[in-house]
């Protein structure tokens, strides 16, 4: 129980390594890549070999070569995501802790009501209007329809501070809400929603992996983690394990490192001795 | 700040139970509201035409006569809200129109795989559940012991494994590899009312949900146990000689529970969620392929409906949860929002 603080524990060392790795690898896949992502080869389904480190697909391209080139988009659009919700969350919530009781209870209502469609559902919903898409548009379908959570820890931190002297203090003198919000607010409830919005990189990396698995995310010439396992079905029945398993191992590898970076932000309070 | 005010002016007037619950039911109701009125406005965003989507194909048969009538029937020719105004009678007559992809009314294809969802969904939902509690409190009890730690490890990982990629796992082990379980569906040809082949295709699905959330919601038991046995009443309790495992499995799984219930009203639209992608993955025909493949063929009267129905379920879950609350917490409760400072009566 008695960790040192300040020092970080092997795991979250080896987490922001991979990080690092995969993230360098994705944003140098052209340089990187022995292949193209589309490009088609002699070799049809081969297992990991010298030539194919990774092995190829049923259509003979190369796996390693794919999952480099898909990292841009899972992370991408991972990235993009998240910062939408934490965008869309932190206003909501500190307008909504900030506002009168009616108000704030119309708004937490609104964000109750819609996390109780499963956000998968949704995101289905919204990717059927908008048609098929690109980074741009998928990343704000998952963006918009993930931040009800966060906006609600943020709005329960807003409460909290908005009760304390220092913020009674700045509005006595006159101060604006984006003043006290900018000033007061947010530094207050940062660390809280730290963690969920590194979290939410992880959640909407998988989100984006689910729907292009679906067949729902990116255009099929588009490659991400994601869209190279929705050719898992083949691979099934040829029996082509590292279709599926490689590009799985990676994206879980990533997503597992996201989380235990945002386990490392946010920090424990509980008392430390049981009375147990 | 009113409603302590108020209930120190009248101390004697309290709501009754089913005046709450019929205040839950208000507003319950008006969440639905609010939950059809955007997805209406959302699927009429989309491009196409409304009067294909209400009947089908045999619109392209129609004289343009007929589609002018036919369009003033549905209320296109009016405003949007007037239009949401017929859907919603429609609607409560029981119609949502026609399914374009399955030709037949959208009551009926829900109807026919709902009930599989059900299954899977509650038994994936128990199956969570029970060995969470169990695993929570078994780690609480020796917190800090190696099992302890390997929870939350464990919970971080299998949390973390989408849930479409575990079921693609289990299907190459124990379907493919060992031919153990069927790849998928949820009973074979012909055998729709054998009770043991349909457990049998439930197997994997139901185990990808169980696997994906029982360690978050272990851990969370966990740690609500381990924020419990910081308080003075354990050590009350020990002092009195009660033995530790009846002490955490007596006293603070109880008082966790008031704790548990929000949790476990959350994670209805969770696990509903986990059960839509697996069911895709595994071609359960479900409420989930249901959805996915309306999306896919824009199919947008089932997908509609899919989302009010997961809405009004979960709606409902929220407010079973409330009463929940209510019964078992007294502080739960809506006239006692200040019960620790008003009265002990």
């Amino acid at each position: 129980m008695n960790k040192k603080k300040n020092r970080l524990g092997p795991g979250v060392r080896l987490s922001i390594t991979l990080l690092a790795v995969v993230g360098i690898a994705s944003l140098l896949a052209p340089l990187l890549a022995p292949y193209g992502p589309n490009e088609m080869g002699p070799a049809i389904n081969h297992a990991p070999s010298a030539d194919h480190l990774f092995g190829t697909d049923s259509m003979g391209r190369d796996l390693l070569s794919r999952i480099l080139y898909g990292g841009r988009a899972s992370l991408c659009i991972g990235l993009m995501a998240a910062a939408i919700s934490t965008g869309i969350a932190m206003v909501y919530g500190s307008i909504s802790g900030m506002s009168r009781r009616w108000v704030d209870r119309g708004l937490m209502g609104f964000a109750d009501l819609m996390l109780s469609v499963p956000q998968i559902l949704i995101v289905v919903f919204l990717q059927a209007v908008f048609g098929k898409s690109g980074y741009l548009s998928l990343a704000l379908s998952i963006g918009v329809t993930g931040w009800m959570a966060m906006a609600r820890i943020i709005r329960n931190e807003v409460r909290r501070i908005r009760e304390t002297d220092y913020v009674t203090a700045a509005r006595m003198m006159g101060g604006s809400f984006g003043y006290i919000l900018r000033k007061h607010l947010l530094p207050g409830f940062l660390p809280a929603v730290l963690y969920a919005a590194v979290s939410s990189i992880g959640a909407a990396m998988m989100t984006e992996a689910t729907l292009s698995f679906m067949g729902l995310g990116l255009p099929v010439a588009e490659v991400s983690w994601g869209s190279l396992l929705s050719d898992s079905q083949n691979a099934l029945l040829s029996g082509s394990w590292w279709i599926i398993l490689i590009p799985g191992i990676v994206l879980i590898g990533t997503l597992i490192a996201i989380a235990a970076l945002g386990e490392q932000v946010r920090k424990g309070n509980t008392r430390l001795h049981s009375n147990l | 700040m009113n409603s302590r005010i108020e209930n120190r002016k009248n101390p004697g007037i309290r709501r009754s139970r089913v005046g709450a619950a019929a205040g839950g039911l208000v507003r319950g109701l008006f969440l639905l509201l609010v939950l059809s009125l955007v997805v209406f406005f959302l699927a009429r965003a989309c491009p196409g035409d409304p009067l294909r989507s209400w009947y089908g194909d045999g619109v392209d048969r129609l004289s343009a006569a007929q589609k002018e009538t036919m369009r003033r029937n549905l209320g296109l020719d009016r405003s949007l809200w007037m239009q949401y105004g017929l859907w919603l009678r429609n609607l409560f007559q029981g119609s949502l129109g026609i399914s374009l992809k399955y030709k037949r009314p959208v009551t009926a294809v829900l109807g026919s795989v709902a009930g599989n969802t059900a299954i899977l969904g509650l038994l994936a939902y128990v199956m969570t559940f029970l060995p969470a509690f169990r695993i929570g409190s078994s780690c609480a009890l020796k917190e800090g012991s190696r099992k302890d730690r390997r929870l939350s490890r464990i919970a971080v990982v299998t949390g973390n494994i989408p849930s479409f990629f575990l079921g693609l796992l289990l299907i190459l082990f124990f379907a493919v590899k060992i031919r153990l379980f069927p790849t998928g569906g949820a009973y074979s040809y012909g055998m729709a009312h054998s009770l043991p082949d349909r457990i049998w295709h439930l197997v994997l699905p139901c185990a990808v949900l169980v696997l994906e959330h029982v360690g978050y919601y272990g851990l969370m038991v966990r740690n609500l146990l381990v924020e419990e046995t910081r308080k003075d009443y354990v050590l009350l309790h020990k002092s009195q000689g009660i033995p530790r495992e009846k002490i955490l499995r007596k006293y603070c799984m109880k008082n966790i529970l008031p704790g548990m219930i929000p949790a476990m009203t959350m994670a209805v639209p969770h696990i509903l969620g986990g059960t839509y992608v697996v069911e895709m993955v595994f071609g359960y025909p479900g409420l989930g392929t249901l959805a996915f493949e309306s999306a896919l063929y824009k199919d947008f009267n089932v997908l509609m409906a899919v989302t009010l129905l997961t809405g009004a379920l979960v709606i409902f879950c929220n407010m079973l949860g409330e009463v929940l609350s209510a019964a078992i917490d007294p502080r739960m409760r809506d006239d006692a929002a200040d019960f620790r400072e008003v009265d002990y009566e």
